[in-house]
């Protein structure tokens, strides 16, 4: 019974470990980016801006805010041809249009739509592979969450993310258990746990008091 | 077949072997020894990344249930050794006691007024000076530890979106490079792990799906959602 407890353990901990391996190093890499505030970038980084014209009648707009707006956005800029996750939206009162930023992982495009009518300007810009990763790390993300997730793919991502966090967890203390069993690595791993926990509480208590 | 944590021995085998052996041996020992000191770090991140994901789940959110402090405090205004907002702001600092990251998110218009923000895990500190008169007055906002854990998850100092924003307290650089060591540790134990997989031949086939399926579906949005949209 022990022996088939172990076996199964052990294989959940080999096969969910290299399912959710690709996503841990999406993660575990992409802190090297967001800690350091740098992004690796191979290729022109110049933009690529084009015009739409006649994109909508979009005064309707003007009364809108939110998830609403963001709603109503979405068939405007599917005639426009840009697709993914819409951020925040800003109004441009001078030139009274709407800012738009419409995110793909490692793709950046900001849509200018006048609210009078008139051509809508579409700037695109590649990121690359390195954004793409810092990206999803932060998405979606703790702020706005009523315009978050108007994707599907960001919504099928925080999905994955989720399951990423979930399967950490259970391989941890999965791990801890195969461990365990190994009675003469007990000392080393006791005094490994206990280091560790030492550095994470220490410092984490010298950050905030 | 060997179990993945059964240790093997290295016997009487040729020194190519041994030497095999002994890799195996002391990938496998690394791969937990890593695991267990890097633990509560893991379970720090895996918690808060699910909370920092559901934003909308009423349990965590710290900040509503925050308390406020306001007070008001004489200082002198930063002599004229202090120049630049950065280290009159640490000589503001230095006078009411208080340490953080400094965290500049207005533009400074009038050379008599100067707000800045200080953080550090569990503490934001929003600061009003008027130099002229040599007051502050000093909003201090705590969270509770569900606050703390939220907020050493993304404590780093900068941001990729705002190149003005740079670390400033020491203690800041530290956790930044603890990070960067939990990161380079997952990373290790990845690569530790399709070792001891890839010597594992009777779970090549099976193992090779999963993580082709999980390879695939990460690559997808790393790579793929660019190519079709």
């Amino acid at each position: 019974m022990r022996r088939c407890l172990y076996g199964l353990t052990r294989d959940l901990h080999l096969y969910l470990g290299l399912f959710g391996s690709p996503f841990v190093l999406v993660f575990a890499v992409s802190v090297f980016f967001l800690v350091h505030a740098w992004l690796p970038r191979f290729g022109s980084p110049t933009p690529n801006v084009r015009v739409v014209p006649g994109l909508a009648q979009a005064g309707a707009l003007r009364t809108l805010s939110g998830r609403p707006l963001i709603d109503a956005l979405g068939p405007i800029l599917e005639r426009a041809g840009v697709r993914g996750e819409v951020g925040f939206v800003s109004h441009l009162v001078k030139d009274d249009a709407l800012l738009i930023p419409v995110t793909v992982p490692g793709r950046a495009t900001t849509v200018t739509l006048p609210l009078a009518g008139g051509d809508a300007t579409i700037v695109t810009r590649e990121e690359g592979f390195a954004s793409a990763l810092a990206t999803l790390h932060r998405s979606p993300g703790e702020h706005a969450p009523a315009i978050r997730m108007n994707w599907f793919w960001m919504k099928a991502w925080r999905g994955l993310a989720d399951t990423t966090a979930y399967l950490v967890l259970l391989i941890s203390v999965s791990g801890i258990g195969l461990w365990y069993v190994l009675r003469a690595e007990r000392r080393v791993g006791f005094a490994l746990i206990i280091a560790g926990a030492f550095s994470f509480f220490g410092l984490a208590y010298a950050l905030s008091h | 077949m060997h179990l993945a944590t059964e240790p093997t021995a290295a016997g009487t085998a040729p020194p190519s072997s041994r030497l095999r052996v002994r890799l195996e041996q002391w990938n496998r020992k690394l791969h937990y020894y890593a695991g267990l000191f890097l633990l509560f770090f893991l379970w720090l991140f895996a918690a808060t990344g699910l909370v920092l994901n559901h934003p909308t789940w009423s349990f965590a959110d710290s900040w509503s249930r925050r308390t406020d402090t306001n007070s008001e405090h004489a200082i002198t205004a930063p002599g004229p050794g202090s120049n630049g907002d950065l280290a009159q702001a640490r000589d503001i600092m230095r006078q009411l006691g208080i340490q953080g990251e400094i965290l500049w998110t207005t533009t400074r218009t009038n050379a008599g007024r100067f707000d800045f923000q200080v953080r550090r895990p569990g503490h934001f500190y929003f600061l009003k000076a008027d130099l002229g008169n040599g007051r502050v007055s000093l909003r201090h906002s705590r969270v509770n530890p569900l606050g703390v854990m939220k907020a050493l998850h993304v404590f780093s100092g900068v941001q990729l979106d705002d190149p003005r924003q740079s670390r400033d307290w020491g203690l800041t650089t530290v956790w930044a490079f603890s990070m960067d060591a939990v990161a380079a540790g997952l990373v290790f134990m990845v690569l530790s792990s399709l070792y001891m997989w890839w010597e594992l031949p009777g779970k090549r086939l099976a193992g090779g799906i999963v993580l082709g399926l999980g390879t695939l579906v990460c690559g997808l949005f790393c790579l793929g959602l660019r190519w079709m949209y």
